[in-house]
């Protein structure tokens, strides 16, 4: 072979370093196996003002046919289930500990349930009056999911979903805003006009998407900006 | 409440050992604390739009709560 094959990857994310990190896991090499030629370094945009992406491109290097790649080298570099369980275990304990919270943590991976979905790590916390971990519209509940998983992330080196729930929660909540989504659906039908759904995080205005995607006579859309952002379900015209 | 926010800032940063928390007492018993890290890695504990540092907040306004106390956070520039 004469000639060189050159693979190369673009990579877009908010660091150089999970840019590169990202490329590597879809290329499923090594760094030793990639030229990175940085692009754009990006900027982290102090106090959040013009914070701009980092973009990077990796060259995979000519001698190391990707296709062929030995399986050990990759799982060496992947965290282990047993790994990213107990860091998750951990971490969550810590920030509990330090928040004076008395609670039992359990960690466990839920795979993922399709190609184009991750492999998610579910934290639950059990204990005696925990309603204040959940705090207003969940709002303490994700503030702990996402610092805890911004820490996780950075112990194992690689970003991985994660879900806590407190008593099972976020599950009763979810059927809850399933119901509701199809109360609302069915009252859009009937009265002919749009209705606006309560202030909603994220996570649950999604449940509410999800659950009427294929509802034949309404659609959903959010408006206004988090934290105020709002499900509306409007009849469609026929 | 300083070792929550020592905690999530010494697991965030690259500098560990820049990060700085002092606390002040404010009108009302109100706690004022003050976090500094080095300035690379500033954007690190504030986040895009403030994320990581609001999250923070919320999470600090639950350990002062256990102590029937409230407290600020501000991220400053270091000295």
């Amino acid at each position: 072979m004469s000639q060189e094959q050159r693979t190369t990857l673009e990579v877009i994310a908010p660091t150089v370093e999970e840019a590169i990190q990202k490329g590597l896991e879809q290329l499923k090499l090594t760094e030793d196996a990639v030229d990175v030629e940085v692009l754009d370094s990006g900027s982290r945009g102090l106090f959040g003002i013009g914070s701009r992406q980092a973009r990077v491109r990796l060259i995979v290097k000519g001698e190391q046919p990707t296709a062929t790649t030995p399986a050990s080298i990759i799982e060496e570099d992947v965290p282990n289930h047993e790994e990213i369980i107990w860091v998750s275990e951990k971490v969550v304990s810590d920030l509990l500990e330090r928040m004076r919270i008395k609670a039992r943590v359990k960690a466990s991976i839920r795979p993922s349930a399709s190609k184009d979905e991750e492999e998610t790590v579910l934290v639950n916390i059990e204990g005696d009056d925990l309603s204040i971990l959940i705090g207003r519209r969940s709002e303490t509940l994700n503030a702990l999911q996402y610092i805890a998983s911004l820490i996780v992330g950075r112990r194992l080196n690689r970003w991985i979903p994660m879900i806590i729930d407190v008593q099972g929660y976020r599950q009763r909540r979810e059927r809850q805003l399933r119901m509701l989504a199809r109360r609302m659906a069915d009252q859009a039908v009937h009265t002919g006009r749009r209705q606006v759904l309560e202030p909603m995080p994220p996570n649950e205005r999604r449940v509410i998407h999800l659950e009427l995607r294929d509802h034949p006579l309404v659609i959903t859309e959010s408006i206004g900006e988090d934290p105020h952002r709002k499900v509306t379900i409007t009849p469609k015209r026929h | 409440m300083k070792d929550l926010i020592e905690y999530i800032a010494r697991s965030l940063v690259d500098q560990v050992d820049k990060v700085e928390v002092t606390q002040q007492k404010g009108p009302g018993g109100r706690i004022k604390f003050e976090l500094r890290v080095a300035r690379e890695d500033m954007g690190r504990v504030i986040g895009k739009g403030g994320k990581v540092a609001n999250a923070m907040r919320i999470l600090l306004r639950v350990a002062a709560a256990r102590d029937e106390k409230q407290a600020t956070l501000d991220v400053v520039e270091p000295k």
